[in-house]
């Protein structure tokens, strides 16, 4: 076919000026140092890498490289970055970026990352790659900086949007992407109509729960690939047809895994940790629990199933977080009954006379029995938790930092500093678990159990990622004849969770997209009447979650 | 360009800009900048401009340069040069900057008569294919403005001859017969007619790739009841993407006045 060509037309034309300026022309050795250079600068190749080349000092894996590769050439620069956390997905997009800036079809990039990543996105970038990446600042400059690092929070709000979304970029690339997948939120919407040629999305979990979730995803990246909505709905959501939509999702997304990567990763030494209720605490637990009947009747059965559910995890987390919810309901209830009423508060005060939480009493011990220099991470699903534990800690001469997901960047930074020099815990909300690299801790506990196993697997990927040298010890910590219990021995356990199967988790998920798992795990709960029916409920999850995958195997071996 | 390959152009570079060198080991140096390059690659141009105001004296500055990794030690002053580091990266294009335009003369022996110097133009650059991907290829390519013949690869036909910028003794030159702006067309008008007879997969690839694209975006739109203008942006966008076509960029290039033939170098001695 007939390619277009385009002429140099301005050299001539200095060139001349050049020659009538005697002065101004190159010595001999100046212009052979010129050729010199150009050839320096010829890549003769479309394919391949030659970053590394450039950048000595970074070790690129090879699963990192065949990712890069496999990004340019196949998916044309459009693609979701999505290896198991802890593998290097900044590491892959930097490279990817290097690589379209050394060959010339890159120079306009902006970069999209929760605000608590952006400094530590501008280092790599400058550090490991030399690319001027810089970090929006109080009034940016979204026209004259060319590698621009910000929060989509901030890019979204006005008078930045108006500007942002007139910039025709090269490269755009989202970090933690799955935040992205409801197409009717602002963050969303912002990111759809930002223009460019390149687009990477990263993320560990681009399905978290249905394997629809991804539609949206893959709109930004290429509107229409999965075709339009409605299309898409009636052929892929029923789940009939999975296997075909896996495979045009494998065409846009890179995916590495732990098993697949041909590196030693050190060890997970997953231990459950049972604990017991005293007889006060159990009491205070059943009478939550017998709150199920006249809350239905008080609300709608639906809330008040799903509110006694909530507090029954709180009282396994802390007194003060199944308080908190006490207190709020009995604030927002129209017209309760005065029977109701009653109830309520008598559990608070039974609260309030309840000694330290069994659970903060076995962290204490665990923490007392390891070295003196040994760090550890935990992470609670409520706030009133952290609080409580930080606090409790504190009371046993050990020393905690918070690390919130609400927190400042700088704040964050901040922490993470503090834990690494300073202090020898760090108590995490769920929001906090997410960019931070926390490789110099290799013990983690889960105080309380997050009903997405997803979750779980991010909350370990903090630590347990490249550049962890030691194995990483977790702990679970679940109280006996609890819901969490059912969570633990009925789920968790069932699919592998804690036998160190853990990577084939969100395999297992990817194939299971009948109904949420935390959806149907809610209803279950909150809906069954007694404990013969939950078991038989999870024990239906659990089996069909694992037949899927035992499914999937087969077919892959055959 | 191994490390020693950078240490020499290195070294070549800071003294051919009359910045002194003064050698460390047999892989560092310190280099004293000259005002000139340290206004170049010191970005500190209010220091500049303060200093010429005020007539200041300047203090340009001394850099530490070494270029084998395992010898660096905490000494933060100290730059350790490599193939990807950014300060190599700025000299380079500093270099391309620094040789862009030239007028070059034989330096013949001086004989007993006056020796004509003949014209020729000489261009250096690529050739560069772009669609979702991109790769070049260098040219360096050699007009005879009196004959019309034409040479590949002129550059490293003359690179190692005795050249310079001053016009020798008892030489003189001869005029152009081809003004050296039709011979740069004429040096373009080759390169285009050579890509154009070279087979273009790649750009088959790329309008085949950007097809499926486009059809895919019609198909997202046609249900999609978005407004018309961000579906005309996306398509623009992704023809911007994969549209292949080809440039030629001249970086550098020169006229040389020569006795001998390029091909015929060295010339015999009688």
């Amino acid at each position: 076919m007939d390619v277009m060509i385009q002429r140099d037309h301005q050299w001539g034309e200095q060139f001349s000026e050049a020659l009538s300026q005697p002065g101004s022309l190159s010595t001999w050795k100046h212009y052979n140092m010129g050729v010199q250079v150009m050839k320096e600068m010829v890549i003769s190749d479309f394919k391949g890498l030659v970053t590394p080349k450039h950048l000595p000092h970074v070790t690129f894996h090879d699963y990192q490289m065949e990712t890069a590769k496999k990004v340019m050439e196949e998916m044309h620069g459009k693609a979701i970055l999505a290896d198991e956390v802890g593998l290097g997905k900044t590491i892959e997009a930097g490279l990817i970026l290097k690589e379209y800036m050394i060959r010339g079809l890159v120079s306009k990039v902006l970069i999209l990352s929760p605000a608590s990543l952006v400094t530590q996105w501008c280092q790599e970038l400058n550090e490991k790659f030399f690319i001027p990446a810089v970090e929006q600042r109080k009034k940016p400059q979204w026209e004259s900086v060319d590698v621009m690092v910000t929060s989509i929070d901030t890019a979204k709000k006005e008078p930045h949007a108006e500007t942002i979304k007139t910039i025709d970029y090269d490269m755009i690339i989202i970090d933690e992407a799955h935040k992205l997948k409801n197409k009717r939120t602002k963050n969303y919407q912002f990111a759809r109509q930002l223009n460019n040629k390149f687009c990477l999305l990263l993320t560990a979990t681009p399905i978290q729960n249905k394997l629809s979730e991804i539609y949206y995803l893959i709109s930004l990246l290429k509107p229409g690939y999965l075709g339009s909505e409605e299309t898409f709905s009636s052929l892929y959501k029923s789940g009939n047809k999975n296997d075909e939509l896996q495979q045009l999702i494998q065409k846009v997304m890179v995916r590495n895994r732990r098993e697949t990567t041909n590196m030693k990763w050190t060890k997970r030494i997953v231990k459950t940790i049972p604990i017991e209720f005293s007889e006060a605490e159990r009491k205070v637990y059943d009478s939550i629990t017998n709150l199920k009947t006249p809350l239905k009747e008080e609300s709608n059965p639906l809330q008040g199933g799903l509110l006694t559910l909530t507090m029954q995890r709180e009282l396994c987390s802390s007194r003060e977080a199944a308080f908190m919810t006490l207190k709020q309901t009995l604030e927002k209830m129209d017209s309760p009954s005065p029977t109701i009423v009653e109830e309520m508060q008598s559990i608070m005060v039974a609260l309030h006379e309840l000694p330290a939480h069994p659970k903060a009493v076995k962290v204490v011990d665990l923490i007392n029995s390891w070295e003196e220099d040994e760090k550890v991470v935990i992470f609670t699903e409520y706030r009133a938790t952290q609080l409580y534990l930080q606090w409790y800690l504190s009371q046993n001469g050990i020393t905690s930092v918070p690390f919130r997901g609400g927190f400042k960047r700088g704040k964050k930074d901040w922490m993470k500093q503090l834990f690494k020099n300073h202090a020898r815990v760090l108590i995490a909300t769920e929001a906090g678990g997410e960019g931070i690299n926390l490789q110099f801790c290799h013990r983690i506990i889960n105080y309380d159990l997050p009903w997405n196993p997803m979750r779980i697997e991010q909350r370990i990927g903090r630590l347990h990622r490249l550049g962890q040298e030691s194995d990483v010890y977790i702990y679970h910590l679940a109280i006996q004849n609890t819901i969490e219990n059912h969570i633990l021995q009925l789920l968790y356990k069932k699919i592998g969770l804690f036998e160190g199967v853990i990577g084939e988790l969100d395999h297992i998920l990817e194939k299971f997209n009948q109904q949420s798992v935390q959806e149907y795990l809610s209803s279950t709960f909150s809906s069954s009447e007694t404990e013969g029916e939950i078991r038989i409920k999870m024990e239906h999850l659990a089996s069909l979650m694992l037949e899927k995958n035992e499914g999937e195997n087969r077919h892959a071996t055959s | 360009m191994q490390q020693a390959d950078i240490h020499l152009f290195l070294s070549d570079f800071f003294q051919e800009n009359r910045c002194s060198i003064q050698p460390l080991s047999s892989t560092a140096f310190e280099v004293q900048l000259s005002n000139e390059i340290d206004k170049e690659i010191m970005n500190r141009p209010f220091y500049w401009h303060y200093i010429e105001k005020m007539n200041g004296q300047p203090s340009p500055f001394k850099l530490k340069i070494e270029t084998d990794s395992s010898k660096m030690n905490d000494d933060k002053k100290t730059e350790f040069i490599h193939y990807g580091s950014p300060r190599l990266r700025q000299l380079f294009s500093l270099a391309i900057q620094k040789g862009k335009f030239g007028r070059f003369y034989e330096q013949v022996q001086p004989e007993l008569q006056s020796v004509p110097l003949k014209p020729w133009l000489c261009l250096n650059g690529f050739i560069n294919y772009h669609s979702h991907l991109k790769k070049n290829r260098f040219f360096s390519i050699g007009l005879s403005l009196i004959t019309g013949e034409m040479l590949n690869d002129f550059h490293d036909l003359v690179q190692n001859w005795k050249i310079d910028s001053q016009l020798p003794h008892y030489t003189f030159t001869l005029s152009p017969l081809v003004k050296e702006s039709s011979g740069i067309e004429r040096i373009q008008h080759y390169l285009v007619s050579s890509v154009e007879k070279e087979t273009h997969h790649w750009a088959d690839e790329a309008i085949t790739k950007m097809n499926v694209d486009l059809k895919l975006l019609e198909q997202f739109y046609t249900s999609e009841t978005s407004s018309n203008e961000t579906y005309e942006k996306e398509k623009q966008t992704i023809s911007e993407q994969f549209q292949p076509y080809v440039t030629l960029s001249i970086e550098n290039g020169a006229m040389f006045y020569l006795n001998s033939h390029p091909v015929n170098y060295p010339p015999l001695k009688f």
